[in-house]
């Protein structure tokens, strides 16, 4: 037990699958997917174009998160807000302490809310349903908000590095409390599905018309998603001292850079393999330690093919079980990072390895074969995590057993 | 920290001339707003075919985090650390534009390749082929000086060396517009060496980038050190004096150390009243203001910082700049107070 330590003793997450941990637990284990046409966004590709939803209308998302008025509220804060009390109600820490700190992470930010009535932020003298919306666009507001809703007082930031986002503020949480200037900290993303991204991620023609196959040979791309997911980490010491239960500890973690291209992998992995291994080195292991992989697998044919080379080249012939469980929640983007250190810590806890759904066969290039059925009861010491994004963006985390 | 942080290298554009140089070679008036930044001839550091198609603050924020590479004399950084409030809101702006336009017809790509707010950073790696950490900061007041406390961290407690980092900004048309109603700027136009007596409400609207590199050993003849940062949201006009004391004594300072005080008045009647109580620390300080010659904007304090810096480096600080006390000795130790609508809070300690 040292100062060094950092340990994870809350998590909270609002996903396609499920409102709180516990559900969406039940749904990897059930093999139960959130992926299915898009109902709830408006948008031209409403039926079209599949998604994972958050099934639950604003006023119902309003009513779960409970903020003390809903006015200026995005679904992306609300988001964070719901997944960020039930981390804190976990973990037991007195958020309100300016030794906590809340990092967040998103990449639309409050986009949701001003997308269908932007244009009418510019008439003369806009009426309050449009007016409350008009700050909420820029990633930061969301950050504020929360931290203000919940009365706290330490650090509040907000990283946006594209699908690596919310691991990235998991990083920052992790050293800022190594490096002694935070006991602990409030670390994740949210992200609402909105039509910004969905056309951009169109646009790039890299969206699947039906639901994902990640590492599959026919996969045709992603399906995105929405979630707001947050982990409580704190000091070991700490923790212990005021009898909180240690999840898991952030062993290790590292962010590089590919620098090869705007935004796709180089085709040999050799950007994942360098998150991967300094990761790994950071958590004073070796490649073999890893039992679990909780791959990046977005279901794109250059994500899963560069991915699945990187983990032939770090693991040769002994890849650990792996999975990528985008297939149950599509690509939450800035959440996407802490949606899967929170999946990556129930398998943990659980001993459990989660499906890949719709997986059929492997690919040329990298002939790997994902967890097929979800199933408990394995022994897991030490679980990867990847989280890889636009701007050459490569983070991967390891959570190990307490 | 374990080691000491020095800045060894330094750059800015903004609305101010000072490209490529140690401090402002002359102050700009202007008597309207938005202040924009003139831009330098950055040829060697961009194909200007392709500056043309980038946005601008992809253009201001690479070249201006390779100057300040090349003037520290690194090639290829350890880490690239970027504070932008809006990223790349131009672009997204454009996509957003294209897509309601055209009723979500395919929107072009381009643009939302280049909205993904760590386009700045993502640009740099790959322009110095740079595969250590990346990270960007959007975080509105404190999106600079939060990347500034990560390369703090990373050098001064973590062992990095040569780490870049740096803040970047332009308020698109559209953003000005929409925010009419914040109060943030002002609505009528004056001028800006004169904005800091105004009677009303807001400050003036600008943009511009300011980078540095953070390294553990120092260069240079008059080496300034990055002594410490601190960010801190809400607390209002009354935990700002408090909290500068509190960082004072962390540093084993007492306020008559301090023989720089640059604070963030920006023209804004009410907000800048924050100040007083803080000016009253120091009564021994000059104390000097840089928003009125760079306007406020999200990373405002980016320039601050470098102009304090500049104060440090040279020895000078432009008449224009200096509110209280006119020098009459090297500056030794600076502190940058800032606070963004009084709820982003950042303090930055400079020694020589």
């Amino acid at each position: 037990m040292s100062h060094d330590r950092v340990v994870i003793t809350g998590m909270g997450i609002v996903s396609a699958i499920g409102h709180d941990a516990r559900s969406n637990l039940r749904a990897l284990l059930e093999e139960r997917s959130g992926i299915a046409p898009i109902t709830r966004l408006s948008t031209r590709f409403r039926g079209e174009i599949p998604a994972g939803e958050v099934q639950l209308t604003d006023d119902a998302l309003g009513a779960l998160a409970a903020p003390s008025s809903m006015r200026g509220w995005t679904r992306t804060a609300l988001l964070g807000l719901a997944a960020i009390k039930e981390a804190i109600q976990q973990s037991g820490i007195e958020h309100r302490s300016p030794r906590v700190g809340l990092i967040s992470a998103t990449t639309a930010g409050g986009i949701d809310k001003s997308e269908p009535i932007y244009t009418r932020f510019f008439e003369e003298d806009p009426p309050d349903e449009v007016r409350q919306y008009i700050g909420t666009h820029d990633p930061g507001e969301h950050a504020e908000r929360i931290a203000r809703e919940l009365g706290m007082s330490g650090m509040v930031t907000t990283i946006s590095t594209a699908c690596s986002s919310s691991a990235n503020a998991m990083i920052l949480g992790t050293r800022l409390i190594r490096a002694g200037l935070l006991d602990a900290a409030i670390v994740g993303g949210a992200d609402a599905l909105c039509r910004f991204t969905v056309n951009g991620f169109n646009s790039l023609m890299i969206l699947d018309r039906e639901p994902c196959r990640p590492f599959d040979r026919r996969r045709a791309g992603l399906n995105l998603g929405e979630a707001g997911a947050y982990l409580v980490i704190e000091r070991e010491d700490l923790a212990r001292a005021r009898a909180a239960r240690s999840l898991a500890v952030v062993s290790g973690f590292a962010n590089t850079n590919e620098a090869f291209h705007a935004t796709a992998s180089s085709p040999d992995g050799e950007g994942a393999l360098l998150a991967m291994t300094r990761a790994i080195q950071k958590a004073g292991l070796t490649a073999q330690d890893i039992d679990h992989v909780n791959v990046h697998g977005t279901g794109t044919l250059n994500n899963d093919s560069s991915e699945g080379k990187a983990l032939m080249r770090l693991f040769s012939d002994a890849v650990p079980p792996f999975t990528s469980t985008k297939s149950f929640t599509g690509h939450t983007l800035g959440a996407a990072g802490a949606v899967e250190a929170i999946y990556s810590a129930l398998a943990l806890m659980e001993g459990a390895h989660f499906a890949t759904l719709r997986f059929a066969e492997p690919l040329d290039e990298a002939p790997l074969t994902p967890v097929l059925r979800s199933s408990t009861g394995h022994r897991i010491r030490h679980v990867l995590s990847n989280s890889f994004g636009f701007g050459g963006n490569n983070t991967a985390l390891v959570l190990s057993a307490p | 920290m374990k080691s000491p942080v020095y800045i060894t290298g330094a750059s800015m554009i903004g609305p101010q001339p000072g490209f490529d140089r140690d401090g402002l070679e002359r102050v700009v008036r202007y008597d309207a707003h938005p202040l924009k930044s003139i831009e330098p001839d950055l040829k060697r550091y961009i194909d200007p075919m392709r500056g043309r198609r980038m946005a601008k603050v992809a253009r201001i924020g690479i070249g201006c985090g390779l100057n300040a590479l090349e003037r520290a004399g690194v090639q290829v950084p350890e880490a690239i650390i970027v504070g932008t409030g809006l990223g790349c809101m131009e672009s997204t702006e454009r996509f957003f534009g294209s897509m309601i336009q055209q009723d979500e017809m395919l929107p072009n790509p381009t643009a939302f390749i280049q909205s993904t707010h760590n386009n700045v950073a993502g640009q740099l790696a790959l322009a110095v082929k740079c595969t250590g950490a990346n990270f960007t900061y959007l975080h509105r007041g404190l999106s600079f000086t939060s990347a500034l406390l990560d390369g703090l961290v990373q050098v001064g407690l973590e062992g990095a060396r040569h780490v870049l980092v740096g803040g970047a900004e332009v308020i698109t048309e559209d953003y000005f517009i929409t925010q009419r109603h914040s109060g943030i700027w002002k609505q009528g136009s004056v001028t800006n060496l004169e904005v800091l007596n105004s009677a009303d409400r807001g400050a003036l609207c600008g943009e511009g980038a300011a980078f540095f590199v953070l390294d553990a050993q120092p260069r240079g003849e008059r080496p300034v050190r990055l002594a410490d940062a601190d960010i801190a949201y809400r607390g209002g006009a009354e935990a700002m004096a408090a909290r500068i004391e509190e960082f004072l004594q962390r540093n084993g300072l007492q306020s008559a150390d301090i023989d720089l005080l640059m604070v963030g008045r920006g023209g804004d009647a009410e907000l800048d009243q924050a100040y007083g109580p803080v000016e009253a620390l120091f009564p021994d300080a000059t104390v000097a203001a840089f928003k009125h010659l760079c306007g406020e904007f999200y990373v405002a304090n980016a320039f601050g910082t470098w102009l304090t810096w500049s104060a440090l480096a040279t020895g000078a600080l432009p008449a224009e700049a200096v509110l209280r006390g006119v020098p009459d000795r090297p500056f030794r130790t600076a502190l940058l107070c800032d606070h963004f609508q009084l709820k982003d809070h950042s303090l930055v300690l400079l020694r020589s």
